[in-house]
């Protein structure tokens, strides 16, 4: 049913030294295109984004690129890796081409007329030419953003990691942080870690949502809206009320709107109580997951129901 | 309060940090390695007789206390430079600086918390050192009373104050740069500026004062308070908080306040781009580019391929980023300007003796000015390794480079190129630096190869494998304060630990080397080549732990020494692992060969191995010490010196004469157990008893005895040459240029007992009883005894060498010849000589000159013209002098011949021939420091008369009748061509060195007539004393009496003379009302306290001034331990009254010059003058022996000057 997976993860786990779980026993099939890996802060996100870029390693549990082991071939993984971490730093003193290249030649391209062309097309196309000879020391977050977008493009990686890049830009960066990265060849795996529901349902064509570790949901975010049709509801309700609301319903999200709460539940069937439905967006399936009505059980079960 | 609390936070964090903790037990266990490294060692010295300092005299805790504090800065400039660092690290910054806090309860909070913590730290030192001490197991006589004020006193006002000097140094630097590098590098600075004042400004006298107060650590006020201590003030005085140390400690705390000053006004509460004032360049902050929707652009693939030539590109690449990143951090440059100023501050006058520099020549300026660099770039290596290493992770780029598909070792060789490369510019910018030193004191001989092969061969290769071992302890600690302090750690093993340890082989302890020398004779030679076959075998070494670190390279996010471990397994590719055996190969064969020298071809013997072959000498040997020998009535020669080779043939003949009283069956003969035996023979039947090689003992018995004046012949066969290296390198006799042969090396009649093991406490842990100490000057018997060397005989000696060397052997040269393509030379004594006989060969240039009938001869290295003519002049002074004086000079040649200067830098009398090391007056440069190559000249031709002309007996006093004496006459000649003032300088450095000899440990102190072996007494104490002998009694009287002294003893027999003689000689020519002051200066250890309180002047006629000074006398009699008790004074002492003192000069011109008899206490004494005085003063001229001579000379108080 799937399409072939380009990457493969099996039963990754991994136990921090103070006893932390960070990933339990996961398992995910990533197809070529745009992966989004939805969770919240502290989901493992971040661990499983490293075991995948060959900076950390599982206590147990295999990962495939294609042929690759990447995680007993890791010399090979990193020659076709791009990786843009979800937080560093660049040598504030060096210039941003300085830098480009620097990297170029790390990741294999000596040629110096081939260099030349790579960081000038990848300078361009995340508009950092202008300032190319500036000193990195004094960019802006998003600048450094699209620079370290730029590094990791370096040599058409065919996976692409991408740790939560949005966290810390303007709307504008993002967007165009989010333009640049739905430029990416469609022959990679790219897959964007995020917290930010938009950030998946912009770009991604698969997804997963992750929490403690474990996987909770692993789908294409159109069709997951899809099978929620008809099983969200909202209602605006006063603050004091809430908890009543909270009481009687499945409550999957809250969110003021201009000073007043608007509420989401789950519900298969209509809960009357002056709920209305509403069109299910992504940010539904995240809080669905998350709260437990929504699952990769459930779905097969409602996929068997379907069927 | 909100002071409190971040102090609070800071104490809190600080405590539960592991880090305090090992910092916590690295310092808890170097205080205890410090009682047994230092204090212990110190203690037990090496000295002969039981007066030794206790392990916890007080002086000795106050240096181990300093030294502590210096290489506890280590662990201040963790602590503080974190402190100071963290916050903008871990990019916190803001929220505190948003804080309403003010600045001074940050920084203030900040400080005292670190400052609390790191007290708490350094506490721990006098717990660690008592606890030491009882861990020791000492002898009770090394130990004294326990006293808790030894340990706080230095503690309170070394320790503490040091800590705060360097805490606020270094915090101040690294708050103000936001850089934990700065304090480092601070740090680094400020033990720089310690080595630069302790080592070389000290040397010259007008200094020493000077650099007391300005060394930060408060080391060379201490050196320079305890300076005339002697051990018994050095076991009981407490190093107090006065004088010198007191305004070195007031100076620095001012000092060290004072940046904590400029840190509070200059520090700026906000983001770096508000500062007002920009120092340094900020970033400044990048307009965006408009955003335009980007077309989509195909990114070109771009090439990836994996070939060598990528990988080459790539360490390329990583080099000249680490390089750029070295550069940026500015911490080369500071280094190189610091070490530039050192190279310019200690080679500005190098090696100074006696006030005297010596020319800047390329070896000078290398090997010895910039030798003294070498621990300065160890721990600059270890910072630039830690920079280094933690580069990519502290900009927070870890990630990014650590996930590129280069293999480990590329950033690993990269990062350590670049590296080499910032040592390589290092050394080339203290090569420009070296070289413009030399051009401003107006040498020109730049010897760039000689540059090339000490900077970038021997030293370039000592500090690559320092920086392999400080990137191997970053990589492998992977804690970069710890990391520096482990490095640190390792340094202080590397360089006291061995000791400590007794580590001797230099295989063991990485990355250790015999010492080498250069000469401008031999070169490097003979050093070199054990020196890199050593450093060759740690090359070896050093590609291991290349390997190690590849294997341990931290990469990604698991950091855990355990994963590491796990991980090399995965690491152990092909590639590394022919890496490994590479350098595996490399090593076993290179330390195979290293080892073969050392411990195959050479017995290697520890240090206790030699001790106790010793012992078994003495043991074996000391019941013939009294066997009746014959004495060498004549001897002959065939020396074949091979330089090339090198190697020496020797074939010898000695006439030995029966002049004792008894027959002679049993012949004891002595030979260096280096040199190889190739025959020994007697012309009459002998029979060898034995033959022990290893001792070089041999015993022959005589078919028939030896009758009283009976003789017989000893011809004997020997052969010299190198045989590979042992541990400690090879002995320097041979070489390829300046060989220098002397008695050391020629067989010896007898047991010898000077060779015996000397340190009592060997002597003790080796079984065997104290030493016996020389005869006394009263023992009637022992004067009977001939003195080794004592005969006078003929000596004819047939020496070859290479054609183009010069060879030289006593006596006049009668032929010269060429053979077989060598050159011969035969020479022959016209008189009796004593048997010191003395070889030479080199390349030598030969400036040649007359004195009446005698020819004067320099054999020089060419090159070293400085001084030849002061030494021709010193000749000439001296022989018109001492022929004048004391009597004729017997031969019919003086020669002067140069020896390479790792023979020793001494200067020593042959008869007629004066062997000169290179490194005594050759390359001295007298402008207006002491023309010492004129007096040391004086000095040796003066023992052509004392020691050349008599035999003194073997009782103590007898260096008082060589070395006095000829440094008496030495100043005479000195007196006559430089005049008095000239003198008075030379003789304050000896009176200073006889007042520091006092302290010498392992030594009875005693009276300058019975002195034994102590060179402080018969040549220091010896010329002051003489001096002022000349100066009381008169220049006539005293030489009289040496005349009749020579006279009366020149060339006799037993008995032998003694210091007796001469101060019987001495007191014939002495008034009765001087006689006391031969008692004070010859027979017991006088010393005077004499100053000046006062003078006033009243004019009294038209041109008469009276002037009462107000003086004070003290005299004391000292004892062998330096026990001063004081003594009713009533002596002659000089009063002066002076002129005003024109430019440059001390003192004026005197108006009046009389003695005065000077009592105990205070005292006023009026004298007269015709002129208004400038100043006036007691013993103006210091001819008596004083601790402090400031006090005797006082300015004449204008305001005060009517009674």
């Amino acid at each position: 049913m799937e399409a072939l997976a380009a990457l493969s993860i099996e039963n990754i786990s991994k136990t921090y030294a103070n006893g932390v779980k960070a990933l339990e026993n996961v398992s995910l099939q990533i197809p070529a295109g745009m992966y989004g890996l939805l969770g919240p802060n502290g989901a493992g996100k971040s661990t499983l984004m490293r075991i995948l870029a060959t900076l950390q390693e599982p206590d147990e549990g295999s990962v495939k690129l294609g042929e690759i082991d990447v995680l007993n071939e890791q010399e090979k993984v990193r020659e076709t890796l791009g990786y843009l971490p979800q937080e560093f730093g660049v040598y504030p003193k060096a210039r941003a081409e300085d830098l480009l290249i620097h990297f170029a030649i790390l990741k294999g391209i000596t040629s110096s007329k081939a260099r030349k062309e790579v960081t000038e097309a990848l300078l361009r196309q995340t508009n950092l030419w202008d300032v190319r000879r500036q000193k990195l020391g004094g960019f802006s977050g998003g600048m450094r953003q699209r620079f370290g977008v730029a590094v990791a493009l370096l040599g058409n990686p065919k996976l692409m990691i991408v740790d939560e890049p949005t966290a810390g830009l303007d709307p504008a960066e993002r967007v165009r942080f989010l333009n640049l990265l739905s430029e990416l060849g469609e022959n990679s795996v790219v897959i964007l870690s995020t917290h930010i529901v938009e950030d998946v349902s912009e770009l991604c064509t698969n997804m997963a949502i992750i929490n403690k570790g474990k996987i909770l949901l692993e789908a294409e975010p159109l069709k997951a809206i899809e099978e929620l049709q008809g099983r969200i509801w909202r209602k605006i309700v006063e603050k004091n009320m809430l908890s009543l609301v909270e009481y009687e319903h499945s409550v999957i999200s809250t969110k003021l709107m201009s000073g007043r709460t608007v509420v989401h539940i789950y519900s298969e069937e209509d809960p009357c109580n002056g709920f209305e439905p509403v069109q299910p967006d992504l940010e539904d399936v995240y809080f669905s997951t998350m709260a437990g009505h929504y699952n990769a059980d459930q779905r097969s079960q409602i996929q068997e129901v379907v069927s | 309060m909100k002071l409190l609390e971040i102090f609070r936070y800071e104490l809190v964090s600080r405590l539960r940090s592991p880090s305090t903790w090992i910092y916590f037990a690295a310092l808890l266990g170097l205080s205890i390695l410090m009682v047994e490294g230092l204090m212990v060692q110190e203690a037990k010295g090496s000295g002969n007789t039981g007066n030794n300092f206790h392990v916890n005299a007080p002086f000795l805790i106050a240096f181990t206390m300093v030294f502590f504090s210096m290489i506890g800065m280590a662990v201040t400039a963790g602590l503080f430079s974190d402190a100071a660092v963290r916050d903008f690290q871990s990019r916190l910054h803001p929220l505190f600086f948003t804080a309403p806090i003010r600045k001074s309860d940050y920084l203030g909070g900040r400080f005292l918390g670190a400052l609390v913590v790191n007290i708490l730290l350094i506490a721990i030192m006098p717990v660690g050192l008592i606890l030491g001490l009882q861990l020791q197991d000492l002898e009770p006589e090394l130990l004294g009373a326990f006293r808790l004020e030894a340990f706080l006193l230095p503690f309170f006002t070394i320790v503490l104050p040091n800590l705060f000097i360097t805490a606020a140094i270094l915090t101040t630097l690294a708050m103000l740069s936001r850089r934990a590098l700065a304090s480092y590098v601070g740090g680094l600075i400020l033990f720089l500026g310690s080595l630069i004042t302790a080592e070389e400004l000290v040397e010259q006298t007008a200094f020493r004062e000077v650099a007391a107060l300005f060394e930060p650590f408060g080391f060379l006020a201490v050196r320079e308070t305890i300076t005339y201590w002697t051990p018994f003030e050095r076991n009981t005085q407490l190093i107090e908080l006065s004088g010198l140390l007191l305004w070195n400690r007031l100076i620095w705390m001012a000092g060290a306040t004072g940046m904590l000053v400029f840190l509070y006004v200059r520090f700026r509460f906000g983001h770096e781009a508000g500062r007002e004032r920009k120092r340094y360049k900020i970033i400044p902050e990048v307009q965006d580019s408009v955003a335009v929707r980007p077309a989509p652009i195909a990114v070109p693939r771009g090439v990836q391929a994996v070939t060598y030539g990528t990988r080459v590109r790539q360490v390329v690449a990583v080099v000249g980023r680490s390089f750029s990143e070295i550069f940026k951090s500015r911490v080369l440059l500071l280094i190189t300007i610091a070490s530039l100023l050192l190279l310019f501050i200690n080679g500005w006058d190098a090696w100074v003796v006696f006030d005297t520099p010596t020319w800047p020549v390329t070896h000078v300026v290398a090997r010895d000015v910039l030798g003294q660099l070498p621990p300065l770039i160890y721990l600059l290596t270890a910072i630039f390794a830690g920079e280094l290493i933690w580069r990519d992770r502290e900009v927070g780029m870890s990630e990014i480079s650590d996930a590129m598909p280069v293999p480990n070792w590329i950033s690993f060789i990269g990062k350590f190129l670049a590296l080499v490369l910032a040592l390589v510019a290092l050394q080339a910018v203290l090569m420009a630096g070296g070289i413009l030193l030399q051009a401003i004191q107006g040498y020109y001989n730049f010897e760039l190869g000689l540059y090339l092969q000490i900077l970038f061969g021997i030293q370039l290769v000592d500090y690559i494998l320092w920086a392999i071992l400080a990137m191997f302890v970053h990589v492998l600690v992977d804690q970069k304060y710890v990391g520096h302090l482990v490095f640190v750690l390792y340094y202080v093993l590397f360089s006291f630990g061995r000791w400590l340890f007794e580590i001797e082989h230099n295989m063991v302890l990485y990355p250790a080397a015999p010492g080498w020398t250069y000469s401008d004779m031999s070169g490097f030679n003979p050093f070199l080549a054990p020196y890199l076959w050593f450093k060759l075998y740690w090359v070896g070494w050093a590609l291991v732990i290349g390997v190690g670190i590849s294997l341990f390279w931290r990469r990604g996010r698991e950091g855990g020494f355990l994963h590491r471990l796990q991980e090399t397994r995965k690491r152990f590719n092909r590639p590394t692992g022919v890496m490994a055996a590479v350098a595996g190969v490399f090593l076993l064969a290179a330390g195979g060969f290293v080892f073969y020298n050392t411990n195959v071809l050479h017995d290697y013997q520890t240090y206790d191995a030699r001790v106790a072959q010793l012992a078994a000498y003495e043991r074996l040997y000391k019941r013939y010490e009294g066997a009746p020998q014959p004495r060498v009535a004549g001897t002959s020669y065939h020396i074949e010196i091979y330089p090339d080779k090198p190697s020496i043939g020797l074939r010898g003949n000695y006439l030995l004469q029966n002049k004792s009283a008894v027959a002679i069956d049993t012949l004891h003969l002595m030979i260096d157990p280096d040199i190889e035996v190739h025959q020994m023979e007697f012309d009459q039947v002998a029979e060898r008893m034995l033959e022990d090689k290893v001792h070089g003992y041999h015993i022959f018995v005589l078919e028939k005895a030896l009758v009283p004046g009976d003789s017989l012949q000893l011809s004997f066969a020997l052969n010299f040459e190198t045989n590979g290296f042992t541990n400690n390198g090879v002995k320097p006799a041979l070489v390829n240029n300046g060989t220098l042969l002397d008695q050391r090396r020629l067989p010896i009649l007898g047991y010898q007992p000077d060779k015996e093991l000397k340190s009592d406490e060997l002597r003790e842990e080796q079984g065997l009883a104290p030493r016996q100490s020389t005869p006394s000057v009263y023992d009637e018997a022992a004067r009977l005894i001939p003195p080794q060397y004592g005969e006078w005989s003929h000596s004819e000696t047939v020496i070859g060498t290479a054609m183009e060397q010069v060879a030289i052997a006593p006596g006049s040269l009668r032929r010269t010849w060429t053979e077989n393509g060598r050159r011969y030379f035969h020479y022959k004594t016209d008189v009796p000589v004593k048997n010191v006989n003395v070889f030479f060969s080199a390349d030598y240039e030969v400036l040649e000159d007359k004195w009446k009938d005698v020819q004067v001869q320099i054999f020089h290295n060419p090159g070293h013209q400085f001084n030849l003519k002061s030494m021709i002049r010193g000749v000439k002074a001296s022989l018109d002098y001492y022929t004048k004086h004391f009597g004729p000079y017997r031969y019919s040649q003086l020669r002067i011949v140069e020896f390479p200067r790792h023979e020793g830098g001494y200067a020593r009398a042959f008869p007629g021939t004066v062997a000169y090391s290179e490194g005594i007056g050759f390359l001295a440069r007298v402008k207006d420091g002491i023309d010492y190559p004129f007096v040391v000249t004086a000095h040796e031709v003066a023992h052509q008369w004392w020691g050349g002309q008599f035999a003194a007996a073997e009782v103590q006093g007898k260096r008082v009748l060589h070395e006095t004496l000829a440094h008496y006459s030495a100043l005479m000649v000195m007196e006559k061509a430089y005049g008095p003032e000239k003198v008075r300088q030379f003789l304050g450095q000896f009176q200073h060195r006889y007042l520091v000899g006092r302290q010498n440990r392992g030594h009875l102190e005693v009276p300058l007539l019975l002195s034994g072996d102590q060179d402080y007494i018969h040549y220091d104490k010896g010329a002051v004393v003489m001096y002022t002998l000349r100066d009381y009694i008169g220049e006539e009287q005293i030489n009289r009496a040496l005349r009749r002294f020579l006279e009366k003893h020149s060339f006799s027999n037993a008995p032998y003379p003694t210091t007796l003689d001469l101060l019987s000689e001495l007191r014939a020519v002495t008034s009765n009302s001087l006689q006391y002051l031969l008692t004070d200066l010859f027979e017991d250890i006088t010393i005077w306290d004499i100053r000046a309180h006062k003078v006033q002047t009243r004019l009294t006629g038209t041109s008469s001034y009276q002037v009462t000074l107000e003086v004070e006398g003290i005299k004391m009699k000292a004892d062998s331990i330096g026990r001063a008790r004081p003594v009713p004074m009533n002596d002659l002492v000089e009063i002066g009254v002076f002129a005003e003192a024109g430019e440059g000069e001390e003192l004026g011109k005197p108006l009046y010059l009389q003695k005065h008899r000077v009592k105990s206490g205070k005292q006023h004494i009026t004298v007269t003058v015709p002129k208004q005085p400038a100043s006036a003063g007691i013993d103006p001229y210091y001819k008596l022996i004083e601790w402090t001579r400031e006090d005797n000379v006082v300015a004449v108080d204008a305001a005060n000057s009517q009674f």
